[in-house]
């Protein structure tokens, strides 16, 4: 009997291979510019610096602060979604949960700001673990449903329990304070933000340029292989799922502060798809992806908004058109470009 | 001492019986081939010895240290290394990254050390880019260290999960068919990079089906047929077994 000895996939192989040329691993000035820790990080902080020349109104500087807010949760959410290659599409809640922590023990209970901040970041992060731990061993489609169902969950209780929250009129959270100085106001939170969002990207990039960030991706790229490397695959995703939901408690806690104000549309199941959208538009798996995701998706109902009715199907159509002509997000699909300008100048 | 020794391990898949009672022992800095048929369970038995399948009987001991269902990464960590016979390559990160991936229990990765880009993940990041690199290099990819893996051919790819397992520094590292696919100078290459894999002290498991490679470079064989052992021993004595002649070798010619 004529046993067959090669592998089955064999002839889809067979064909000759020619080896590229080394890809040099010398990088000049202008890829170190384009690289997201050389030059990212300081046009972030170079725009954050100018930026206020061009606000001129408390309008200006409210959607700007909002800007910053929403994109520490789409920085954290990027390394969930873009890196470790899973879905959540219950961030919304962790933020408004976040918002409310602060809001609850501040205005009802005379926490100080500045304690019921980590308090609604560490109360979280317990819960996003509670929630991943036996969730992130299946797989992504039920990691979505389940964090479908936290979200809406928490923003039932967030609605419901109106004696403790104000129920869906929301409720006033007094302003936060420093050393017994109240911060308020536009330019203020600006700058708070703006440090938030510095640091929230500069751990961001930290994390993706070490062990941990290739790990992520290593499981997101093949998780039997990652796990053969020694990668405890459950445990990353978990640690990167609790990381992100307590970067949108801290985002949350500073918006009550922020506003003065929360109300349950901050924990809906629709700030959560935006939050994801954010990601997806900028870019997977790039950090300024995220920050400029969270620009746009900020911004554009801001301009609709003289659309009045029209304003989320013009807002969809805008997102549609993105993604059919940079299916890969904004940044990525730009820094490719540029990085091949450049390569051809150079050459 | 025997480095890793299999204990009457059976699994079956629905009706199929994958493996069947099988016994064998490897002894270490050996290179020690597993060849039989297509779907005579030489996948599935490496997948029971990395802990991707728990057998359903039977142990397997590990320096006498039984590991019958430890996960994966755990057994990583007792200093097993594979590469699949389907290639499993992070195609969206660069090939160096791959390798990187590899080095994973090697190097820093406390969650706070790394968002606060410690010293001693910096300092141990450059160390292991270093020896990837050397790595990469002594399998023949020099020329692919900052190409990205989804973009690089077959044959490289075969040689990046080499290095990706030889980058955790194991003492156990089971090759799910290296050369196949590749032609012949190609699988020589692969051949070069066997030998020198086990002249450096590691203990090589070898799944493959090109017979002269196997027949060139092992110590030891274990013949699988239908999930039993068929036969057993050195090359020499394998190729004259009537038996494995006439179930398996007879086909080739
Ligand atoms: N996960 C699985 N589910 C069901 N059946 C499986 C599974 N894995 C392997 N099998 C079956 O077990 C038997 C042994 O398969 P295995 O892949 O181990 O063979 P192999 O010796 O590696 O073959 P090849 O030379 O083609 O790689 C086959 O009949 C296969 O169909
Ligand atoms: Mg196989």
């Amino acid at each position: 009997m004529a046993h067959n000895v090669r592998p089955s996939g064999y002839s889809k192989f067979a064909k000759k291979q020619t080896y590229t040329r080394r890809m040099g691993t010398k990088k000049n000035r202008a890829q170190m510019l384009l690289s997201e820790r050389g030059g990212g990080l300081s046009l972030l902080i170079l725009v954050i610096l100018v930026l206020p020349l061009f606000l001129a109104n408390n309008y200006h500087y409210d959607v700007v602060v909002n800007i910053g807010i929403n994109a520490i949760v789409v920085v954290g959410l990027n390394l969930l979604i873009g890196h470790a290659g899973q879905i959540s599409l219950g961030h919304a809640g962790f933020f408004g949960l976040g918002a409310y922590v602060s809001a609850v023990l501040t205005a009802r209970y005379g926490v100080h700001g500045l304690v019921a901040l980590p308090v609604g970041a560490l109360g979280v992060g317990i819960l996003a673990y509670a929630i991943a731990r036996p969730v992130l061993r299946l797989s992504g489609h039920y990691l979505a449903m389940a964090t479908l169902g936290v979200g809406l969950i928490i923003h039932i209780v967030i609605s419901r329990e109106a004696w403790l929250t104000g129920g869906p009129d929301g409720m006033y959270v007094p302003p936060l304070e420093v050393m017994g100085v109240a911060v308020y106001g536009g330019p203020v939170w600006y700058w708070i933000v703006a440090g938030a969002l510095i640091l929230a990207v500069w751990l961001s990039l930290n994390v993706i340029d070490s062990p941990v960030g290739r790990a992520l991706r290593g499981l997101n790229g093949s998780e039997v292989a990652a796990q053969a490397a020694g990668v405890d695959t459950t445990r990353y995703k978990v640690m990167v799922f609790v990381l992100s939901a307590v970067m949108a408690a801290v985002a949350g806690s500073l918006a009550a502060h922020f506003s003065e104000f929360v109300s349950p549309t901050k924990a809906s199941f629709l700030q959560s798809i935006l939050f994801v959208t954010m990601v997806v538009l900028g870019g997977m798996a790039s950090t300024f992806g995220a920050v400029l995701g969270a620009v746009m998706l900020t911004l554009l109902p801001q301009v609709l908004a003289d659309f009045a009715d029209y304003e989320q199907v013009i807002l969809g159509l805008i997102m549609m058109a993105v993604m059919i002509a940079l299916p890969k997000g904004l940044v990525p699909t730009l820094t490719a470009l540029v990085k091949r300008w450049v390569r051809r100048a150079g050459s | 001492m025997t480095l890793l020794r299999v204990e009457g391990v059976s699994i079956q898949f629905g009706g199929v019986q994958a493996i069947q009672d099988l016994d064998f022992v490897i002894n270490p800095g050996t290179i020690h081939s597993i060849i039989g048929p297509n779907g005579a369970g030489k996948t599935t038995l490496l997948n029971m010895i990395t802990g991707i399948y728990a057998p359903s009987t039977g142990a397997i001991y590990l320096d006498d240290v039984p590991i019958t269902g430890r996960r994966p990464h755990d057994l990583a960590r007792l200093g097993l290394a594979r590469t699949f016979q389907n290639l499993q390559i992070m195609r969206t990160m660069t090939a160096l990254d791959n390798v990187m991936v590899g080095r994973h229990l090697h190097l820093n990765r406390n969650l706070l050390s790394c968002l606060l880009r410690l010293p001693s993940v910096t300092r141990g990041d450059r160390q292991a880019r270093k020896r990837c690199v050397e790595l990469m290099e002594s399998v023949g990819l020099g020329g692919y260290i900052d190409a990205e893996a989804g973009a690089m051919p077959y044959g490289a790819l075969k040689r990046l999960e080499i290095a990706r397992a030889l980058a955790a520094e194991p003492k156990l590292l089971l090759l799910d068919e290296p050369a196949a696919g590749l032609n012949a100078t190609e699988t020589k290459e692969i051949d070069e990079v066997i030998v020198k894999v086990a002249r450096s002290g590691v203990t090589v498991v070898l799944v493959e089906h090109d017979m002269k490679l196997v027949m060139g470079i092992s110590d030891h064989i274990l013949v699988l047929d239908y999930g039993r052992k068929l036969a057993e021993g050195t090359p020499e004595a394998v190729r004259a077994n009537p038996a494995v002649v006439a179930a398996y070798l007879g086909a080739v010619g």
